[in-house]
Parts: C-alpha cells; sequence; structure tokens
C-alpha cells in the first residue's frame, strides 16, 4: 500500500506536530486520525487552518533526517502547521477504508480545493499509499498557473520524478522555466533528463532569444548530456541570437 | 449641515474642480472593498485598485449574468472564488476573501437550488469564506424565501455573517422583510450586513442593529455624492461603502473615489477610515478569518535578489499603459 514504512513516518511527524501545535489541536487531531467518517474527515481537512493554525513549522535537523530516512526525498522544510496536519491527516486515513474509496476521496478533495488545500494535497503525493494512481492527478495539477500549487509539486517533491511518465515530465520542467521557477529545487533532474526533454529546452530557448528574452542556465545544464552535432554547431555559432554570447 | 455644505462650495471654486478624481486627496490611505464581483473585471482593474490604495476585499457570490443550468457550473464557481481568482488578486497585492451563497434569482430553479444546498457545507468552511452570501430576495417569490430561510440557519451553523442582498423593485418592503426574516431566525443583527441600502431604507436598518452597507454604483444605485449626505446624518457607525463592480457599468475604484468625496467636502479621516475600511473588516470579521497582516504584503517590484527582480508573492510585473511600445 505504502511505499515506504508508514508507522515509522507517523510517529516522527507525531512528534513534529506535537511540538507545533497546542495540545487541544493535537487531541482534535488524533480524534479525527482514529474515527474515520467521510463527511466528517473531510469537514477537518477542511477546517484545519481554524484548529491548528498556519504557523512555520520549526523541526530539529536530526527529525528532518529522520523523515528522509524514512521516505527518501520526502521534507517538510519550510511548510505550515495546516500543510503538514493535512497531509498527517490524509496518510492516516488510508488504514480506515479501502483503496477504491480512498481514490474517490482524494479526487473529492481535490475537486473542491482552495488554493492552500490544493498545496497540502500535492504536497502529500510523495507520502500517499498506492503511488501509482496519482498520476493523473499530478499531471492535472502541473496545468494549474497558481504559483503555489505548482511549487508544491515542483520543490522538493520526490513524487514527479518517480511515478510522471516522460512526456509529463517533460511537460513539468518546461512549465518550471516557462513560470520562472528555481529549477534546482525539482527533485531527479539528472535521473530524468532525456533526450526529447532536450530537444524541448533547445526550442523553447530558441524562441525566447528570438523574442529577445533570455532564459534561466539551468536550461543548459539539462541539454548538456544531449548535445548532438547540430545543436552544438548552432550554439557556437550562436544562431540563437546574434546578441547572446554562448 | 446646510451651512458647511455651502462653506465648501465657497472653498472650492468651480464643480469641475471637484469632478476630477484627484488621487492625492487620499494617498496613503488604505481601503476595504466589501462587495465586488472580480470575476468580471479585467487586470487593469485590480492594478487601478492596488494604486488607488485597496488592500483587501471581498467577492459575494452571486448569478452570472444569465441562468446556470447544472449544479456542477456552482461547484466550478465556487471553486473559482476561492483558487483562481484569489490567485489572480494576490498577484496585484490585494487579499481576497470571498462569500459563498445561493443567490435570490438562481433559488427561483428549486431542483438546482436543492443541490446547491447540498454543496454549501462544502465550501462555507473554507479559508477566507467571511460569510453566506449574497442571499435575500430579489422577485420576493416563496421559492426566494425558503433558499433565504434555509441559508439563515446554515449561517447559524456555521458561526458566519451573512451579506443581503437587498431587492431592487420593491426595496424598501424587501429589506423590511429580509430583516424581520433573520431575526425570526434568531440571528443577532450584529451578524448581518444588509447591502444595497438607500436614503429610504437606512435609517431602519440602523435602528434595528444590523450593518447598513451602500453600494456605490452609477445610474441604478447610490451616487456617491447622496452617499456623503447619508454620512453626514447618519454618522459612520455600522455604515459601509462598496462598489458592486461586475459586469455592468460600474466602478471598481467607487470606494476611494467616495472616501475622496468625503474628504473633500468635510468628512473627518476617522470618520472616512470607518465608512471605508474599519467596519467591514469589523462586520466580515466575525467570520474569524480576516487577519489584517495579511494586508501588509508590500509589494516593491524594483528589489533585486541576487541580480534577479523579484515579484513577491508570484507578484505581476507591471507594463507602462502609456507607451505605444508593447514588449
Amino acid at each position: 500500500m505504502f511505499n515506504y514504512d508508514i508507522n515509522s513516518l507517523k510517529d516522527q511527524l507525531s512528534i513534529i506536530i506535537m511540538d507545533n501545535i497546542s495540545a487541544d489541536a493535537f487531541q482534535w487531531l488524533k480524534t479525527h486520525e482514529i474515527n474515520y467518517q467521510a463527511g466528517i474527515f473531510k469537514g477537518a481537512f477542511v477546517q484545519m487552518p481554524r484548529k491548528v493554525g498556519k504557523t512555520k513549522i520549526t523541526c530539529s535537523e536530526d527529525l528532518s533526517k529522520q523523515l528522509k530516512a524514512t521516505r527518501p526525498g520526502f521534507t517538510i522544510d519550510g511548510w505550515t502547521t495546516d500543510r503538514l496536519c493535512r497531509v498527517y491527516l490524509l496518510i492516516s486515513a488510508a488504514k480506515n477504508i479501502p483503496k477504491d474509496e480512498y481514490i474517490h476521496l482524494i479526487d473529492d478533495l481535490i475537486s473542491a480545493a482552495e488554493m492552500n488545500e490544493q498545496v497540502a494535497l500535492y504536497s502529500a503525493l510523495p507520502v500517499l499509499p498506492y503511488p501509482a494512481s496519482w498520476v493523473s492527478r499530478c499531471t492535472e495539477g502541473i496545468r494549474s498557473n497558481i504559483g503555489s500549487v505548482l511549487e508544491a509539486i515542483m520543490y522538493q517533491n520526490p513524487y514527479p520524478a518517480e511515478q510522471l511518465s516522460e512526456g509529463a515530465w517533460n511537460q513539468m520542467v518546461l512549465k518550471a522555466f516557462f513560470t520562472d521557477k528555481q529549477i534546482n529545487e525539482i527533485q531527479g533532474l539528472d535521473e530524468r533528463a532525456n533526450k526529447e526533454l532536450a530537444r524541448i529546452l533547445a526550442d523553447y530557448a530558441k524562441e525566447r532569444y528570438a523574442a529577445g528574452r533570455s532564459v534561466d542556465s539551468m536550461l543548459w545544464y539539462l541539454i548538456g548530456k544531449f548535445v548532438d552535432t547540430p545543436l552544438l554547431q548552432a550554439m557556437k555559432q550562436g544562431v540563437f541570437n546574434k546578441n547572446v554570447d554562448f | 449641515m446646510c451651512c458647511s455644505h455651502n462653506e465648501e462650495e465657497r472653498v472650492i471654486p468651480t464643480e469641475k474642480t471637484s469632478e476630477f478624481f484627484d488621487i492625492d486627496a487620499i494617498k496613503g490611505m488604505k481601503f476595504f472593498d466589501p462587495h465586488v464581483h472580480m470575476t468580471s473585471r479585467t487586470t487593469d482593474d485590480y492594478q487601478a485598485m492596488a494604486d488607488a490604495g485597496i488592500v483587501a476585499l471581498i467577492e459575494p457570490s452571486f448569478w452570472l449574468g444569465q441562468p446556470r443550468t447544472g449544479s456542477d457550473s456552482f461547484k466550478d464557481y465556487y471553486s473559482s472564488l476561492i483558487g483562481w481568482e484569489r490567485f489572480r488578486s494576490s498577484q496585484f497585492g490585494i487579499k481576497h476573501y470571498c462569500t459563498i451563497g445561493l443567490n435570490s434569482r438562481e433559488a427561483n430553479n428549486e431542483p438546482l437550488a436543492e443541490q446547491v444546498m447540498e454543496m454549501l457545507p462544502l465550501f462555507i468552511y473554507k479559508e477566507g469564506v467571511v460569510g453566506i452570501g449574497e442571499i435575500g430576495f430579489d422577485d420576493q417569490t416563496a421559492a426566494e424565501e425558503k433558499y433565504y430561510r434555509l441559508q439563515l440557519e446554515l449561517a447559524k451553523e456555521a458561526g458566519l455573517p451573512v451579506q443581503i442582498h437587498t431587492p431592487h423593485r420593491d426595496k424598501k418592503r424587501g429589506t423590511q422583510r429580509s430583516m424581520d426574516i433573520a431575526i425570526e431566525h434568531g440571528l443577532d443583527p450584529s451578524m448581518v450586513i444588509v447591502d444595497h441600502n438607500n436614503e429610504e431604507t437606512v435609517q431602519e436598518v440602523l435602528e434595528r442593529g444590523f450593518w447598513a452597507a451602500f453600494t456605490i454604483y452609477p445610474f441604478t444605485k447610490m451616487g456617491n455624492e447622496r452617499m456623503v449626505e447619508v454620512v453626514k446624518k447618519y454618522g459612520a457607525e455600522r455604515i459601509m461603502v462598496n462598489s458592486a463592480a461586475d459586469w455592468g457599468i460600474s466602478d471598481p475604484l467607487a470606494v476611494p473615489k467616495t472616501a475622496a468625496l468625503m474628504k473633500l467636502r468635510g468628512i473627518n479621516n476617522h470618520d472616512i477610515e470607518l465608512v471605508t475600511y474599519t467596519n467591514a473588516i469589523s462586520a466580515f470579521g466575525q467570520s474569524g478569518q480576516i487577519d489584517e497582516q495579511d494586508f501588509n504584503a508590500v509589494v516593491d517590484q524594483s528589489l533585486r535578489f541576487e541580480g534577479n527582480s523579484i515579484l513577491r508573492g508570484g507578484q505581476q510585473p507591471r507594463m507602462d499603459k502609456s507607451s505605444i511600445i508593447i514588449s
């Protein structure tokens, strides 16, 4: 069901949550973890900021390392309490309901999610059960134009590199360049680099230069491995734009 | 009042001068527009609103100019208010809140209204939803009354303020009826904002302890000169102004313009602030969803970090509208 040790992760997250929210709020969260009823669960997910607040999480380096050891690539750095508690609630529900119902629940939550709920849902992708089930949802999320939602998928999230098809992965990386995202925050760039992506990015660079605009230099890093003779010639001659030095 | 009016006419030499909207008159002031339908406005409007000092707004859910034919259209509309539109607004440094409800016109399609009522609990508890609205009467039919009552109960249960749309036709009667029913359902008038008031309705609304909102909207609702007189007569307590700007000929700068006019006509800054900022926050802030700290996302587009210009919070870059060059 989970591709990592769920019990360890839950224990670690519990400690972090307990340190970051009030005792009453923690108690409230625990109640919803144990008793599952669809309507009440959805209500708890929606009301999270009212119950646990929206302050930035503080977390010891040791715990942060433990999280990464339990679920490689997973981090909660920079998260707020509502985001973390929402993710915690989502992974807790898995033991209470069968797979079909769980998938239906996530779909339902996404379809009516406001911005911060969307951020939490996409942040949860790497720790949700049934990892292969969320590929189309993740691909859909990449179509969003809301900055924070894109960042939840793109930044420090191991899920896209692990699960997306080559086409969807390439779209995500291209979109990251297109929307001025910090490319180095994307996990798995080296592992998922591919020739088709290199071609897409080279075309993108040409188009940008033709318009007199620049590109993020990380683009050349991703193209590097796949430079062939025509592309190298083009780069050497600077045919992309006479004013640009390569 | 009459005398001070004469006084002003001496200070301001010609009507022409007073008609020009001098944005400097309200420089440094901040405004809250508690009723504006941004979904139907352009990015130019957002930019102008931010420039005029609007730091936050409320977008009430309403009808879309033509009737919806299925419940999914409602769902997508509510989702857009808490999602895309909220994000769009943030790009201009304006904090976006909304009220969620079944509007009176579409309450008349009962089979659809039933489905919408089922959906509402999914949305009213969302972050940034500051009330149930805009609800109330349009034609004043039995169906409108039924769904108005049901939504008052929902508001009570959720502890949310109610934003009441009062009808354009048979307004005075409709306003009284809206208040009577709210009281009958045990709502505290301090949790109810009665919108689209005029000189005929304001006194009773205030006397009964409700909030009185005024929509400054050309030709059909209040003009802001009349608004100035209302504030002079009734004071600033529990009164607020909004633009209700939508897809009709309307003005998203109605709130700052009214503030400027009030200033020109001698209303003190404290009262102007109450009517154009504070009262709306006090009323809708009862939802627990408004934090003034969130307004202070000051945007300085000239800031640079490691050589890259930063548009904080996903801010949109500025374009020079006066230039013939579009780059």
